[in-house]
């Protein structure tokens, strides 16, 4: 038993799970949800489409060059059942996971630096062109204390 | 006032949800991209008549995988929008489910001496690109600063 790849977004396709189309010509599509089943039928594009992984990877969103990407190997050759292997194998999985999501938080901190900076810089900029939408607090409670004044004005005179 | 039209009103387009039925399916880039290379498009080009197609089949635009009437009403397709459009998606490589597998972390390895797919490139590239497309627009806007 295989965990597939979704043809449209390239997530997990677990047995059991999602829907398979096979075209006229023999040719295999698995999507993880009809979410990306139907997005198929329309003939939209992976690459244009935000969501999904092809995108993101393309478009420097997520971590696409790695040396632990090496490891999750679609293996067409079969190997003989080896107690040890299997042993070392689950162990360097964990291990790998880890690694990698190391990475991804480190990616991802430095694709996100400078964004505050940039932000602020944005904000400040923002206040400056448009200072005229901002009336300073003092005029308005002062306009708050006045209506309240007048208000009960108007109640002692009824 | 509130809103007066009905949400939802969209299910019942009979021929929008039919077209994108899988029975109905037209073909994909990826096989018009194979029929356009010389020796199939010669192959499809000597078609016997078909009383089925549109045009007996004498008259196939391969590129939008469509059947006209007659000579002259391929010939006005292929000056308009819908054509020069397809066209430009023919250009760049058809997606594929190596690159989609390749997007989320797994290449194939058929083991020693045995011919690896060369699938690599595909989503690299496009990467590549993006990155190339990205640093010429910085480099645009304020071209001192890249430069130090």
């Amino acid at each position: 038993m295989r965990i597939e790849k979704c043809y449209f977004c390239s997530s997990n396709v677990y047995p059991g799970h999602g829907t398979m189309f096979v075209r006229n010509d023999g040719k295999a599509f698995r999507f993880c949800r009809s979410k990306c089943h139907r997005n198929f039928k329309m003939k939209r594009n992976p690459r244009k489409v935000r969501w999904t992984k092809a995108f993101r990877k393309a478009a420097g969103k997520e971590m696409a060059i790695d040396s632990t990407f090496e490891f999750e190997k679609r293996r067409n050759v079969p190997v003989r059942y080896d107690r040890d292997l299997m042993q070392t194998t689950i162990k360097t999985m964990k291990r790998v996971q880890e690694v990698h999501a190391r990475r991804e938080r480190a990616f991802y901190k430095q694709r996100m630096a400078g964004n505050q900076e940039k932000e602020r810089a944005q904000n400040i900029k923002d206040i400056q062109t448009n200072i005229n939408l901002i009336s300073t607090p003092t005029i308005k409670t002062t306009q708050q204390v006045q209506k309240i004044a007048n208000t009960e004005k108007q109640m002692d005179i009824e | 006032m509130g809103r007066l039209r009905r949400s939802r009103t969209h299910k019942g387009i009979k021929d929008i949800s039919k077209k994108y039925r899988t029975r109905r399916r037209t073909k994909d880039l990826d096989q018009i991209q194979e029929d356009l290379k010389p020796e199939n498009r010669e192959r499809l080009a000597r078609r016997e008549e078909d009383p089925d197609l549109p045009g007996l089949g004498m008259h196939y635009c391969v590129e939008c995988s469509k059947h006209f009437i007659n000579d002259q009403s391929l010939k006005e397709h292929k000056r308009g929008k819908l054509h020069k459009r397809r066209i430009k998606l023919l250009k760049e490589p058809a997606y594929t489910l190596e690159e989609a597998e390749q997007a989320g972390g797994l290449t194939t390895d058929n083991g020693k001496g045995r011919s690896q797919p060369n699938i690599a490139s595909s989503l690299l590239q496009k990467k590549k690109e993006n990155d190339m497309r990205k640093e010429s627009m910085a480099l645009e806007q304020n071209p001192t600063t890249m430069l130090n």
